[in-house]
């Protein structure tokens, strides 16, 4: 070998742009501040996140929505913090000079750190869905996960690391990572101050993962398919933001030749493109029947369409059924239900099955939302009662003994007055026979729930209970005393007389002083 | 030459170097101006400044519950931070083998500044609705700048920021679960507690006096090679 063909030999490998690309990428993740950040970003994810998530019931569209806000708000600080740190690099450790002599133009070192610094924060990210996809994978009954919430909430980080590696790179000081780190987390979750109804431009935030005035609801995907529709502008924003910032970072002058600099001018334009109109479509959103924020530019009509699915069946007096989804709540909704439909079953016009429904949303003024069932709740022939479980409804978790409390003294009654047509404008006496029923079964009817309200209820406009509000009454009253006259009778008479008299009864031909 | 003698001979250098200086108040100052200027210390003054001004026109805006709480605690981090940031030093080693006074100018520029930011935030919230008051202010921001200062004597001082930032997290959640039971009433966890709390204000300040006695007595852990 001659000292002259030593070169002849390595100049195939350097020749190759794949090649050395990937050895700058392989040192860059080598050396990345990101790295020893990674457990700082999952022990919050965990700390934060962990504990609340799994606390929640086993349904996908729980989990995965609590999952992406409280993944973003905790990869916030550490991820713009350490693109920020690893921006400042070549600063801190005074090699601009040295570095801007080599061959790479700068873009290209530019972006090879900001790609190792993203891969890791990624990699943190995934481990954290991972766990919890497969953790709620193991405990739920039905369906399957949501991808496009962890998209959503994947596609923020390399928007906050070319954020933050941004920062670093174009304003250099000890100030500029904490600052990145702390405005990160400022900005993400406080912006969601400024979300009023559903047609808000700031539904664009990545930490948006449900109509916001509505919370986490455990209601939304389970009858009708998840909507994209909000996550496909998100992600169209945040992969915008992220081209936009990264096309900038070759703007300056000296960043590279003229034709870098014509492209990075291209790239930046089409990412600022992207994310503006990511944006205006978000403003376009709004909320539709089923609880979530349709887009109708990105909308696919297909995605109306309910879910198939086989419900579960207990095996009451009059049988319950349930969403697959729900099926860990069918013993303690059993349980609940057992002696109201005691009560009823195989009278004259009673259900012949309790089946759980799909919510219907409304968007009502400012911030509110109106939440219950379209039609009236017992239809079909043999009738059907249509029921929205407590379970369903946003708001903080409860236990399953309170679950339970709530499905007797809300859907009981509702039950109950169905079969004997009470309601707003019912007679006293139907009134009566309903409280006597309720009083047997044991249940305290203070009240069932209004419609036409904007809260949750279990009713619907044109329902038998409709407009009004139903309030047991007052010991001592006629009313009441007819109803514990009622009660006392033996099961069997009771039964006969209703039998005999519910139709005639329903109709509001009964007067209360007929009442045995 | 003994090592008493070779401490004698900076102090001789140096008032041979600078004949100027008329006295030790003179050089006092020129040495407490030296060290301000080298930690940077009127920048950390400007964003402390900055923070009271975010902190004075966030209270002007309409916030909810949530938003009313976690706000000051997010404003109390970031002048914390810029209070941790100036203890990194940018001449390392040479520095402390030389500088006597370095304790002592450790310890007076970190509780100025905590001070300063502390009057600071307590004013912006004068005359709005500042969630848990003054009281909840000197707690928080000396306990997040002595997990600062902590940070900066066992990381990196030019990384930190990575204490408060990541405390700020567990603190806004922790003000969150007082909606959202089971509540997170560990007072180690302070700005979750009432602005009274004693175990809060006890362990907030046992933090705060660790790390300033930690970077009195050690100093930052300066990183080799890098610019502070």
């Amino acid at each position: 070998m001659t000292a002259t063909s030593a070169p002849a030999r390595s100049a195939p490998v350097t020749s190759r742009p794949g090649l050395s690309t990937a050895r700058l990428l392989r040192l860059e993740l080598r050396h990345n501040a990101m790295l020893w950040m990674m457990p700082v970003a999952v022990a919050l994810f965990w700390v934060t996140a962990g504990r609340k998530i799994m606390a929640t019931p086993p349904l996908w569209s729980l989990r995965a929505a609590n999952m992406r806000l409280s993944a973003v708000l905790a990869f916030a600080s550490p991820v713009a913090g350490a693109a920020a740190w690893m921006g400042l690099r070549e600063s801190r450790r005074r090699t601009i000079d040295l570095v801007n002599i080599t061959a790479r133009p700068r873009p290209a070192r530019l972006f090879a750190t900001w790609a190792a610094t993203t891969c890791w924060a990624l990699v943190a990210y995934l481990a954290c869905v991972g766990v919890v996809y497969g953790v709620t994978a193991q405990q739920a009954t039905w369906g399957g996960p949501l991808w496009w919430p962890a998209v959503a909430a994947g596609a923020a980080l390399p928007a906050l690391t070319a954020l933050g590696f941004a920062a670093g790179t174009l304003v250099p000081s000890r100030f500029t990572a904490p600052l990145v780190a702390l405005a990160a987390f400022f900005v993400l979750a406080l912006s969601t101050q400024l979300i009023n109804g559903s047609q808000s431009y700031w539904q664009v935030s990545p930490i948006v993962a449900w109509p916001w005035e509505l919370g986490p609801d455990p209601g939304v995907g389970t009858f009708y398919a998840y909507l994209p529709d909000l996550p496909i502008a998100q992600v169209m924003f945040l992969a915008g933001l992220t081209v936009a910032v990264l096309g900038a970072l070759a703007l300056p002058t000296g960043a590279g030749a003229r034709s870098v600099r014509r492209s990075a001018v291209a790239v930046t334009a089409a990412g600022l493109l992207a994310a503006g109109t990511a944006v205006a479509l978000a403003g376009t959103g709004r909320l539709n029947a089923h609880g979530m924020i349709a887009i109708p530019a990105l909308h696919d009509a297909a995605s109306d369409r309910p879910l198939r699915y086989t419900p579960v069946c207990g095996h009451t007096a009059i049988p319950v059924c349930l969403n697959p989804a729900y099926a860990s709540y069918l013993p303690a909704t059993e349980a609940a239900l057992t002696p109201v439909l005691g009560q009823i079953a195989g009278l004259p016009g009673a259900p012949a099955r309790i089946s759980q429904a799909a919510a219907t949303y409304r968007q009502e003024p400012g911030n509110s939302v109106g939440i219950g069932l379209t039609g009236p709740a017992t239809s079909g022939s043999p009738p059907v009662f249509r029921m929205i479980l407590p379970a369903q409804l946003p708001g903080p978790a409860t236990t399953a003994s309170e679950q339970a409390s709530q499905v007797r003294s809300t859907i009981g009654p509702s039950i109950v007055a169905s079969v004997t047509g009470d309601g707003p404008g019912a007679s006293r006496a139907q009134h009566a026979v309903t409280t006597a029923l309720l009083m047997d079964a044991r249940v305290v009817p203070r009240h069932l729930l209004a419609p036409g309200t904007p809260v949750a209820r279990n009713s619907a406009p044109g329902s038998a209970l409709a407009g009004g509000r139903y309030v047991a009454p007052p010991p001592g009253s006629p009313v009441f005393a007819a109803a514990k006259r009622f009660a006392a009778l033996p099961a069997s008479v009771r039964r006969a007389w209703l039998t005999r008299h519910l139709a005639a009864l329903r109709a509001g031909h009964i007067r209360l002083g007929q009442l045995p | 030459m003994t090592r008493g003698e070779t401490r004698s001979v900076p102090a001789a250098t140096a008032r041979a170097a600078a004949p100027w200086m008329t006295g030790p108040r003179r050089a006092g100052a020129r040495l407490v101006r030296l060290y301000a200027t080298s930690r940077r210390i009127p920048a950390a003054v400007a964003a402390i400044a900055a923070c009271a001004l975010g902190l004075r026109l966030a209270l002007i805006g309409h916030w909810d519950s949530y938003g009313a709480l976690q706000l000051p605690l997010v404003f109390e981090t970031a002048a914390a931070t810029a209070i941790t940031v100036t203890v990194a030093s940018p001449f390392g080693v040479p520095e402390r083998v030389t500088g006597r006074w370095l304790p002592y100018l450790r310890t007076a520029a970190t509780l100025m500044l905590t001070a300063a930011a502390i009057g600071a935030l307590a004013a912006a919230g004068t005359g709005a609705h500042l969630a848990g008051g003054t009281l909840d202010v000197l707690r928080n921001l000396a306990g997040v700048t002595g997990i600062g200062l902590l940070c900066a004597a066992t990381i990196n001082s030019g990384l930190a920021w990575i204490g408060p930032a990541a405390y700020l997290m567990p603190g806004a959640y922790a003000l969150y679960t007082q909606w959202h039971h089971p509540a997170l009433t560990t007072p180690w966890l302070w700005p979750a507690r009432p602005p009274h709390d004693l175990g809060a204000a006890i362990c907030a300040g046992l933090v705060f006096a660790a790390g300033v006695a930690v970077i009195a007595a050690r100093g930052a852990r300066d990183p080799v090679g890098e610019q502070a």
